[in-house]
């Protein structure tokens, strides 16, 4: 009984003596991590002016705030009266190592191929990324479906990075029946998409004609718009197609299908063994 | 003539690439009639003029005006124009409309 109200009274002796200490040590840490969060942020905007690669902007990004966490720590630790000069050198010395670690190891380690707010497609899910762990990455589909992607199942499949270059093309695709004029069409397509101020000048917007199919003739629009205005200058440009393709009278193509009949006499000879089907005559 | 000098030939004066699109519109403000658009002036302009259309139609059905009588919230003479201020016909007729057409006193 003694000894433990002789260990409570050294206790309280202790906490007499250094608990002020302590308490400034330890807000001087608190205060010093929230200066560094802040400092991290505005670090991050400054240096996004410089055309830095973002992984060069995260690299030095860490070393500053690393380097400040021990400057930091060691005020603290020098606050509450231990050997300064061995801490320095003891910080200084792990600080180095954490650096030289990330500076030289950093390329080395596997990436996710894409960033926080990145629109990516993983096999069938489309979605902006949210936020990526070690573990998985947070995806939101555009129908509001939250996705948890084990990080191992994209560094081993294939994922389409939306936000990888800046630009994208549109494929505007029609399909006109053999007896609509192609020349016109061709001059409309183009002129639509030349009009719209959301699609690049350059590369130049262009008509071809991709193929002579099965009852159409196939035409294929192609121009390239900033990838934040992709999804409505396509829907723009498809709607505008067909409102002003009916408005010039031209005819678009659909699947049919041409049935001749023929009655008695006036049926053409059908050759071919196993023809059982007479009068008949399908294209 | 070298390729690049046709295409700036035919750049500047085969179709023009409008900077943005705006709805145009009047409007009674203290019993004078005034010209407003949207977005404003000061404001960016859309890039769209299926949108701006849109926008223009959804106004026009909004604000329209009775048979006989403007009231000060009714908008008139509803329309799209291009950046430097010129009508624009609409994607649909390829013609150029005017939603709520009202003759008014100049």
């Amino acid at each position: 009984m003694e000894t433990q109200f002789e260990k409570y009274k050294e206790l309280g002796d202790m906490i007499q003596s250094h608990g002020q200490d302590f308490i400034i040590a330890l807000i001087i840490l608190v205060g010093g991590l929230i200066i560094i969060k802040h400092l991290n942020r505005l670090l991050k905007h400054i240096l996004e002016r410089f055309t830095l690669k973002p992984q060069m902007i995260h690299t030095v990004n860490n070393i500053i705030c690393i380097i400040l966490l021990f400057l930091i720590v060691a005020v603290a630790l020098e606050h509450l009266g231990m050997a300064t000069i061995i801490i320095r050198r003891v910080l200084f010395l792990i600080s180095l190592a954490v650096i030289g670690i990330i500076a030289v190891f950093r390329p080395l380690i596997p990436t996710l191929p894409f960033k926080v707010g990145d629109t990516i497609k993983v096999e069938n899910l489309l979605g902006k990324v949210e936020a990526t762990t070690i573990i998985h990455t947070r995806m939101k589909t555009f129908d509001g479906k939250t996705v948890f992607i084990p990080n191992t199942k994209i560094l081993n499949d294939f994922v389409i990075n939306y936000h990888f270059t800046n630009t994208r093309r549109i494929k505007i695709d029609v399909g006109i029946r053999y007896d609509q004029d192609i020349l016109k069409v061709k001059q409309i397509l183009e002129a639509l998409m030349v009009e719209d101020p959301r699609v690049k000048a350059k590369p130049r917007p262009v008509v071809y004609v991709l193929n002579l199919a099965k009852g159409c003739v196939d035409l294929g629009g192609r121009c390239w718009v900033n990838n934040a205005k992709y999804w409505t200058t396509r829907c723009d440009l498809i709607e505008k197609t067909k409102l002003r393709f009916n408005q010039e009278g031209i005819i678009m193509a659909f699947p049919q299908l041409e049935v001749h009949h023929y009655h008695g006499d006036t049926s053409p000879g059908f050759s071919g063994e196993g023809n059982h089907m007479s009068g008949l005559e399908v294209k | 003539m070298k390729v690049n000098e046709a295409l700036k030939v035919i750049d500047e004066g085969w179709l023009r690439k409008p900077k943005g699109f705006r709805v145009h519109f009047q409007k009674q403000v203290d019993s004078e009639w005034v010209i407003e658009y949207a977005p404003g002036e000061k404001e960016k302009a859309l890039d769209s003029d299926v949108v701006a259309w849109r926008l223009a139609w959804k106004l026009s059905e909004a604000a329209k005006p009775d048979k006989t009588e403007i009231k000060e919230d009714d908008l008139i003479n509803i329309y799209v124009v291009d950046d430097l201020g010129n009508p624009i016909k609409h994607y649909a007729s390829n013609q150029f409309e005017i939603l709520n057409h009202r003759e008014i006193e100049s």
